[in-house]
């Protein structure tokens, strides 16, 4: 696998930060996760965190260079999360139930299969273009598919940051899922909170992101975003995955390419939003990293000496 | 560009389990060492050590990281374990080996087998008469084995030139030097520029490199040939896309070289990527050809500039 990607997490205006991201990747499969804490309950942070990590060790715990089944692997990961976010919860005594949305995505041999809950969306950008966009869980997403509202009242409306179907509530989640789709060169992946995709219209998204350097667009859309948002902007998260050819070198003008060719059959890569406030001044390896990617290195050595 | 060079540990110093001997080079990316290991076999050490990053001054040790260059060290340091990795899981006679990998000094090191012998380049330089047929055609099939090697795991070498061609002195050639094979490097790491050399990279090198790939390791081995015989650099990539001034070996050496060969050479030195060979095996192909060596008139290659140049030099026999 040959892709580019980059992630990046803001508080916007807000007082906390309770968008969740992460990626991992393993030689043959690459999972993405989002996660939106819900704004007014409590402890919406923790249900955010509890969901992208929940999913990720499952991924990282599960992969043998791929994932078995990708669609049940992310309706498992999604339900584990909403059932720990009630365990935190009973365990904690919270008489809310902290609530999250969820959208991920794993993508192997080519394909892209996610899952979402809540209003945290994914949009498939190919040649500028959206090819598909995950539905939000929400009521205005329902009142505009009924015809009852307008776009345009949609955006102002007063209930559009009611969502149902999210992880951590009453009812069992409602977990939506995508077809298989195969992706091409080039194409985009995108999976962001609403706090960037309020702010920023699907074809702009698309047009923006057509080329270029993601490590450079990604920012300045979420710049863009946080702007319209005024002074009250949202958490805004982002990750966006730049899809390429098995021979692509480093084009001139993009992000860290990330090759999975040279990668060992057992490793898996974790990038998590975590508590970190700058992911572009990250450290891109880790001091664990380091010893592992030498232990790596050295087992191959000693497989081929002999 | 001034550039602060950084200090190479000093001769006998103890690295791990490896007592340095000397420095052998000094790249932008890396300083290589030759030592010797605790059973006393010599090898060869790669320091990761990016000048631009990276500062170790004079009788130190561990290198200066300013905090803001952390993040681009360790993404550099991350290359350098993508070319290790790539080595590491390539066992070829012609390619470079892997013996040992560690962390010391705050830095990386690669721990790679360490031969008797020169490069291509400085064979070529020493005994320019020593550049036949025979021996062109030798070197380069041999070393293409090992290229294929790389392009079989779906690598590629990215800064091949004579430099980089290492002659054992049993006359096999070995691939060396795969700093740039995953130089996955960019704008956003502005310190950490891609590399290549001028002359040997393709045109693709330069600003099409989403277009890179077996064709343009391709290009570099026809440059390289192309070097061996004139005894020079040819000219660079970016250059003969403005005004084309490389002579075809064809016209170039008609007569002293088979004619099959020259071909060859211009083939693979074609600037657009896809009237390339578009293998390795393509190309290998045609140096292993059963030739009329070595004044070779094939009459069906009478082409206008062999005809306008060559003519005068059919008596020279290389």
């Amino acid at each position: 696998m040959k892709f580019t990607i980059y992630q990046e997490s803001r508080t916007g205006k807000r007082a906390n930060n309770e968008d969740r991201l992460a990626h991992c990747y393993s030689r043959d499969s690459l999972l993405l996760v989002v996660a939106d804490g819900m704004g007014g309950h409590y402890y919406g942070e923790v249900a955010a965190q509890i969901a992208v990590q929940t999913v990720t060790e499952a991924f990282q715990r599960e992969v043998r260079t791929r994932i078995r089944d990708p669609f049940l692997f992310l309706q498992k990961g999604m339900l584990n999360a909403h059932r720990g976010i009630l365990d935190f919860a009973g365990k904690h005594r919270l008489a809310d139930s902290p609530r999250t949305t969820c959208v991920a995505c794993i993508v192997q041999n080519n394909i892209a299969y996610w899952a979402h809950s809540g209003d945290s969306r994914l949009y498939l950008l190919r040649k500028g273009r959206v090819l598909a966009q995950t539905k939000d869980h929400s009521r205005v997403r329902l009142l505009l598919e009924q015809g009852v509202i307008s776009e345009d009242e949609a955006r102002d409306h007063p209930d559009r940051n009611k969502i149902y179907g999210c992880l951590g509530g009453q009812q069992t989640p409602e977990i939506e899922f995508s077809h298989k789709t195969t992706l091409e060169a080039e194409d985009v992946l995108v999976l962001c909170t609403d706090g960037v995709w309020s702010g920023l219209p699907g074809p702009i998204l698309a047009a923006s992101l057509k080329t270029g350097n993601l490590m450079r667009t990604v920012p300045l859309l979420l710049g863009q975003a946080e702007t319209r948002g005024g002074p009250q902007a949202d958490n805004l998260s982002m990750i966006a995955v730049r899809w390429q050819d098995s021979y692509v070198d480093e084009s001139s003008g993009s992000s860290s390419l990330i090759s999975t060719k040279s990668m060992s059959r057992d490793t898996v890569t974790t990038r998590m939003a975590g508590f970190g406030r700058n992911p572009g001044q990250k450290t891109e390896l880790s001091e664990e990293e380091i010893e592992l990617a030498i232990e790596e290195i050295r087992s191959t050595i000693q497989k081929y000496s002999k | 560009m001034v550039q602060q060079a950084n200090h190479p540990l000093p001769p006998a110093f103890q690295l791990d389990e490896y007592r340095i001997e000397q420095q052998l080079s000094l790249g932008g990316f890396s300083i290589v060492y030759v030592a010797i290991d605790s059973q006393g076999t010599r090898v060869a050490i790669k320091e990761y050590l990016p000048n631009t990053l990276a500062l170790r001054g004079e009788g130190r040790t561990a290198p200066v990281i300013a905090e803001d260059h952390l993040p681009a060290f360790r993404y550099g340091m991350k290359c350098f374990f993508e070319e290790g990795r790539a080595l590491a899981g390539l066992s070829h006679p012609n390619v470079i080996r892997v013996l040992n990998f560690f962390r010391a000094n705050e830095t990386v090191y690669m721990v790679m087998e360490y031969e008797h012998g020169r490069t291509l380049q400085e064979l070529i330089q020493k005994n320019r008469a020593g550049v036949t047929e025979n021996f062109i055609r030798n070197v380069f099939t041999k070393m293409l084995n090992g290229l294929r090697e790389v392009h079989s795991h779906r690598l590629l070498h990215l800064d091949l030139k004579p430099s980089n061609i290492y002659m054992r002195n049993n006359h096999v050639p070995v691939l060396i030097d795969f700093g740039a094979a995953r130089q996955t490097l960019a704008c956003d790491t502005p310190m950490l520029k891609p590399m290549y050399t001028p002359g040997f990279a393709s045109p693709e090198h330069y600003n099409q490199r989403d277009l890179l790939g077996p064709w343009s390791d391709i290009y570099s081995v026809g440059a390289s040939m192309y070097a061996c015989i004139a005894g020079s650099t040819p000219q660079a990539a970016d250059a003969r896309l403005e005004r084309d001034r490389l002579v075809p070996a064809m016209v170039r050496w008609e007569g002293q070289y088979s004619d099959q060969l020259l071909e060859t050479i211009d083939w693979c030195l074609c600037l657009n990527h896809r009237y390339r060979p578009q293998s390795v095996f393509a190309l290998q192909k045609a140096l292993t050809e059963p030739v009329i060596a070595p004044v070779p008139r094939l009459p069906p290659k009478e082409t206008w500039l062999g005809q306008m140049v060559g003519k005068l030099k059919k008596s020279r026999n290389p």
